[in-house]
């Protein structure tokens, strides 16, 4: 029965994709006749334009409409349904990261993210007096059972059936009890305006990478959920040096590495080198795994007598 | 004379730049380590599984050998490792390298073990155009063949995959294929998975098996795409063939959105915390009203004792 429906559910979608396509079709070109009528009447103010077929035309400014890329709702609504029959896992080997930060760096770009603003963030960690320090990789944990999703007031933060934990900025408030309530501090809040805010502001929202971002509301690590959709590693998976990350989908037992783009059996990747979660005493059943720093692969570099910089 | 100075200045700086690229890539190989010697044949065997190696852990950043298609990175960037310039090294030298890496080559000390490290080396050997080594490859020896086919054989029960790949002789007699390394993949969300044994290579007869892994997950009837090529496309070219199988172990997703839970969204809450909580409110609004009713009624009383 449920399957039956959510085919109907589907079909109906790439009914309306059709119907919207092709009405944007329609009305593009109307408007470009239009414009060319109106560059026949009156030059006003005339903008180049290069077609799809590779001609220079000259188009009036006044007939120019902003794209929008897609219905928003049709966008929110795929975005909390999330996609069927998956279970994203994230897996973290530590003895690999040797703090190139460039799963930030390609985060903050997907994401229009500030340099001081994170969606995952390399920390230098050292559990105790005399352990040996390392650098840790800390994204949002993605729980199954999510403290922050029980304390939003608006449901604005929830988690899809393929186990993300996403935030809709437009139905966030700002109110930050999912901020206060998250153990591991994988959330932000935008108390400015977002970085490229004029350039993006006509942007359709897309909630599945929270962009363009919104001042006043929360933001988050979210799997990269609009990469996944087109069979795509996260940004930060894939943009690793270092063979640090692998991600995958649990209901296949597969995990595959962003670097080498070797896949290997999650439960066996688990298994043979004790992978761990954070805090696993609160209970929030997190989905990216840990493999100890082990058998490294570079020396620690970081700063160690700079105590400001140890988690 | 300016020009002299300008002359010796830029000497200078390039002297100095020169310098320092020296002292990055100062390594410090004891020259006790340049002598040890490669202990693994170069075989096809050797260097294809070699090759597998290089290819997951090496050629993210050193890019394919002789190709220089290495990344860049600042200040120097991976070698060409299929370059002369780097295999006029001893394969002591090499092993070292791996073993101990320096500055952004990570080491493989513990990463790789020693079979794998030799079969790495063996492989770069191979495009060493000096050494005698790569030049008495044990050659696989099959007679020339046109139409080469690869079947396969699935057999439910035992989960049983046997590869065949076939020839034909200019004598139009269908032969099999011997020595050829053969992958067995399984189509995953993001890559393939490979399932194929220890030294999957063709037998006399051109056959190959394997043995899929009985825990793996596949679809809801337990479907999965399977994918058998041959490993290196250097001796048939590029030859595949990928089959939907029922081999997997039949797996129905989870929905966690299926369960209430406290962590759901206002239609997905727990029974009881909508229970108590609308229960909640009928009672303090009804004590309200309960309170009202009594004070409307005092009055009313008073009226009534008069």
């Amino acid at each position: 029965m449920k399957e039956d429906s959510s085919k109907n559910g589907r079909r109906k979608f790439l009914k309306n994709l059709g119907v919207t396509v092709g009405a944007a079709g329609v009305v593009s070109s109307f408007s470009l006749l239009g414009a060319a009528k109106a560059a026949a009447k009156e030059p006003a103010e005339m903008v180049n334009l290069l077609t799809q077929d590779g001609q220079l035309v000259q188009v009036d400014k006044n007939q120019l409409r902003p794209t929008v890329t897609a219905p928003l709702n049709e966008l929110q609504k795929r975005g909390r349904e999330g996609i069927p029959g998956k279970s994203f896992v994230m897996v973290i080997d530590l003895s690999k990261c040797r703090n190139a930060r460039k799963c930030m760096a390609a985060c903050q770009n997907h994401h229009q993210l500030r340099p001081d603003q994170h969606h995952i963030n390399v920390l230098q960690m050292q559990d105790a007096e005399y352990t040996a320090p390392y650098f840790m990789p800390k994204p949002c944990q993605h729980c199954d059972n999510p403290p922050c999703t029980k304390v939003c007031p608006v449901d604005a933060t929830f988690k899809r059936q393929d186990g993300i934990v996403l935030i809709d900025n437009e139905r966030c408030i700002g109110c930050r009890f999912c901020i206060a309530a998250c153990p591991y501090s994988a959330r932000i809040f935008q108390w400015t305006e977002p970085k490229d805010a004029e350039k993006y502001k006509d942007l359709t929202y897309n909630i599945e990478a929270n962009v363009p971002q919104k001042k006043g509301t929360v933001s988050k690590c979210l799997f990269s959920a609009d990469r996944l959709r087109v069979n795509k590693l996260p940004s930060c998976v894939s943009s690793c040096p270092n063979g640090v990350y692998y991600f995958g989908d649990r209901n296949e037992d597969a995990v595959t590495n962003g670097t080498t783009h070797e896949t290997v059996r999650f439960s066996k990747l688990i298994e043979e080198n004790a992978g761990y979660t954070l805090m696993p005493e609160l209970g929030t059943k997190p989905r990216v795994y840990y493999l100890p720093p082990k058998n490294r692969a570079f020396k620690f570099n970081g700063d160690l007598l700079n105590e400001e910089n140890l988690h | 004379m300016k020009n002299i100075y300008q002359l010796l200045t830029c000497l200078i700086l390039i002297l100095s730049l020169s310098n320092f690229t020296v002292q990055a890539e100062d390594w410090g190989v004891p020259s006790s380590a340049k002598k040890k010697h490669n202990p693994y044949d170069a075989n096809v065997k050797n260097i294809s599984s070699g090759k597998k190696i290089f290819n997951i852990n090496c050629k993210t950043c050193h890019g394919d050998p002789g190709k220089g298609n290495m990344i860049h990175l600042v200040p120097i960037s991976p070698t060409d490792i299929g370059s002369q310039d780097f295999l006029v090294q001893t394969d002591g030298e090499i092993y070292y390298k791996i073993n101990k890496g320096n500055g952004a080559m990570p080491t493989f000390e513990k990463t790789l073990n020693d079979e794998h490290k030799w079969m790495v080396i063996t492989y770069l050997r191979s495009f060493d155009k000096s050494n005698r080594r790569s030049e008495k490859l044990a050659e696989v020896k099959n007679p020339e063949v046109t139409d080469v086919k690869l079947d396969l054989e699935i057999q439910d029960s035992s989960k049983y995959i046997l590869a065949h790949l076939t020839g034909m002789t200019k004598k139009g007699k269908r032969v099999g294929l011997h020595g050829i390394e053969m992958s067995f993949l399984v189509k995953r969300n993001f890559g393939y998975l490979d399932i194929s044994r220890e030294d999957a290579y063709t037998d006399d007869n051109g056959k190959v098996e394997t043995v899929f892994p009985y825990d793996l997950p596949g679809d809801r009837e337990g479907h999965v795409d399977l994918l058998v090529k041959l490993t290196d496309d250097a001796f048939y070219g590029n030859l595949e063939k990928s089959q939907i199988v029922s081999l997997g172990v039949p797996t129905i997703p989870v929905n966690p959105l299926d369960e209430r839970a406290m962590w759901g969204t206002r239609a997905n809450a727990p029974i009881w915390i909508m229970v108590s909580y609308i229960g909640g409110v009928f009672v303090i609004w009804g004590v309200i009203f309960f309170v009202l009713f009594q004070m409307i009624k005092i009055p009313r009383l008073a009226q009534n004792k008069e």
